[in-house]
């Protein structure tokens, strides 16, 4: 079971979850500033090739934080996508393509980038301030149109939900995020090693106050560290136990439950039938959809929409949760008993009920009449008219609907 | 104590890496990732209350910010509040805190104001058009793998490529 992050600082403990952001977003502002990211020249200086600070700090900032999230989530205290989910936007393509054009500019004309803006103000520098009020407005003046319909399309044009590199290439969602990590540490350290050569050949024509860092000892330390983390994550990778894939169980579910669910609220479950195929064609619970345990695997049910909830059925009870449904997000249940336990509940027709039976009695007639008729073609009588109704009503005057 | 050089900055492998560690507490904690640009609308719609409250209701986009209260009683404003302090003590304690308008040799302090707004108008709408800046879309969602982050990373990069030459008199 994952353990982290902790939800309750964003629900019941909020409060606390606010001085932590506060804390977390102290470590941010003050890392961001010993960097030298408080300073417009050296920020400007990575688009003329004197002083590449921004791309080694930011790229050597993503590489630590995923390799720490595919370490974590190899040992099973974090989910990668769960977090991933909740932390990152979806997709709108095209808007965040031209969005970042438009950044960039905007980078490179002011000096600093929304973030940093914030520390250059709080370091006393005029125009970090001025680029403060300038996002704010920008903000405000964006907000204001992107809702009007000739921007709003654009806008919200080309949403692709939640998506992920590893799901672009077609990866499995347990090992994806690992194997892309590898791709990005390896892009990464490429970019380190062309900066500081970009840097050697510029260095000359760099001001004073844009004065690049070499990597020296501390940065060969932090690419041995990389490399040490990757090894780590793949080794955890190699641990069948260590993801929450090995250790999930269905939810067992009663067969009456699950008779409620078809019957009154089937767009809420998707039922899936793994028994062999001629058994399933044969007859099957209302809905189901029949798909043989070798087959499941083809419905990629682990990037499949969690909000339906997923109900295995298989000949007798389950015994062992198939692992291409294992990575379903949301929740997953087994039919208690399996087929022949449904077929003992829905087969035998309900007992007819007593004129005063209480309503709850009669709902339960009602739905195992209607399981029984779906299963075996049969009608069963209706329940008797409820003993609280005095007459079977008024005779019915004579005219139209207006009369009376 | 070392004498207090305001041009040493860290390595900047080594502030990667404590950068990374920040945010990889960030979203083990919290669940979410570090940000910047969300608190600046919420800033400017605090303020615009102040003068046309019935305008901040009628336009979604605003009102949607006082979905738990106050536009201010939200996580990204306090993230940002400890990116001031934390922006103030690193500054002081490294002596580069010190009031200044910085730019290139080349150009007035006039101008360079008036470009730092422009610039920063600029990219206040593109944030919001890209749904984060380079705090909460490039570098969080960056390392959390999303395409959109990832498309967005090299989109600033070219962007600020291409427009580095026609405002190279403001650095150089």
């Amino acid at each position: 079971m994952t353990i982290f992050p902790f939800d309750s600082l964003s629900a019941g403990y909020r409060e606390i979850g606010l001085v932590v952001g506060t804390l977390i977003g102290f470590g941010f502002g003050f890392t961001l500033e010993r960097a030298g990211f408080g300073r417009a020249q050296k920020l400007a200086a990575q688009f003329y090739g004197t002083d590449l600070t921004v791309i080694k700090v930011m790229f050597g900032a993503i590489v630590t934080a995923m390799l720490g999230m595919v370490v974590l989530s190899g040992t099973g205290l974090v989910d990668f996508k769960a977090v991933a989910d909740q932390a990152t936007s979806a997709t709108f393509l095209w808007p965040m393509i031209v969005g970042g054009l438009a950044l960039g500019v905007g980078f490179i004309v002011s000096g600093y980038c929304p973030g940093t803006s914030f520390v250059a103000a709080a370091s006393g520098k005029l125009d970090g301030l001025a680029v403060v009020g300038g996002v704010i407005a920008g903000q405000l003046i964006y907000a204001e149109l992107e809702w009007r319909p000739w921007l709003a399309h654009f806008h919200n044009s080309s949403n692709l939900g939640n998506l992920y590199l590893w799901e672009l290439l077609h990866l499995p969602a347990r090992t994806g995020p690992a194997i892309v990590a590898l791709g990005v540490v390896a892009m990464a350290v490429t970019a380190f090693l062309f900066s500081d050569w970009i840097e050697k050949r510029f260095i000359a024509r760099a001001t004073a106050l844009a004065q690049p860092e070499a990597a020296g000892r501390k940065g060969r330390a932090v690419f041995v560290g990389f490399a040490t983390a990757g090894a780590i994550g793949i080794a955890a990778l190699a641990i069948p136990t260590s993801s929450h894939a090995g250790t999930r169980e269905a939810l067992p579910i009663a067969q009456l439950d699950l008779a409620r669910l078809v019957l009154d609220e089937p767009w809420k479950v998707r039922v899936i039938d793994v028994r062999p195929m001629e058994q399933c064609a044969k007859r099957r619970i209302p809905g189901a959809e029949c798909v043989p345990a070798g087959k499941l695997a083809a419905l990629q049910l682990a990037d499949a929409p969690a909000a339906r909830d997923i109900v295995l059925v298989s000949a007798q009870d389950l015994v062992a949760l198939p692992a291409s449904a294992a990575g379903f997000p949301g929740r997953l249940h087994a039919l208690a008993g399996g087929f022949a336990g449904w077929e003992q509940f829905a087969l035998t027709a309900p007992a007819p009920l007593a004129p005063d039976a209480t309503p709850a009695d009669r709902n339960l007639y009602r739905l195992r009449a209607g399981i029984n008729s779906a299963m075996t073609g049969m009608k069963t009588a209706p329940p008797p008219p409820a003993s609280t109704s005095t007459s079977a009503g008024a005779p019915k005057k004579g005219g139209g609907g207006c009369g009376g | 104590m070392k004498n207090r050089d305001p041009n040493r900055f860290w390595n900047p492998y080594v502030a990667g890496v404590v950068l990374g560690l920040v945010l990889l507490g960030s979203f083990v904690v919290m669940g979410k990732g570090l940000g910047a640009s969300g608190a600046s609308l919420r800033l400017g719609v605090a303020a615009l209350e102040l003068v046309a409250p019935a305008h901040v209701g009628a336009t979604p986009p605003l009102a949607r910010t006082h979905s738990e209260g106050s536009p201010l009683d939200n996580w990204l404003v306090f993230e940002v509040l400890g990116v001031t302090l934390g922006g103030l003590v690193a500054a002081y304690t490294s002596g580069r805190l010190k009031l200044e308008v910085l730019k290139g040799p080349h150009i007035a302090t006039a101008g360079r104001i008036a470009l730092a707004i422009g610039g920063g108008v600029l990219m206040g709408a593109a944030a919001r058009m890209a749904r984060g800046c380079t705090s909460g879309q490039a570098l969080s969602g960056g390392a959390l793998l999303s395409v959109g982050s990832w498309a967005f990373m090299f989109s600033i990069f070219a962007g600020g490529y291409a427009a580095a030459w026609f405002v190279r008199r403001e650095w150089q």
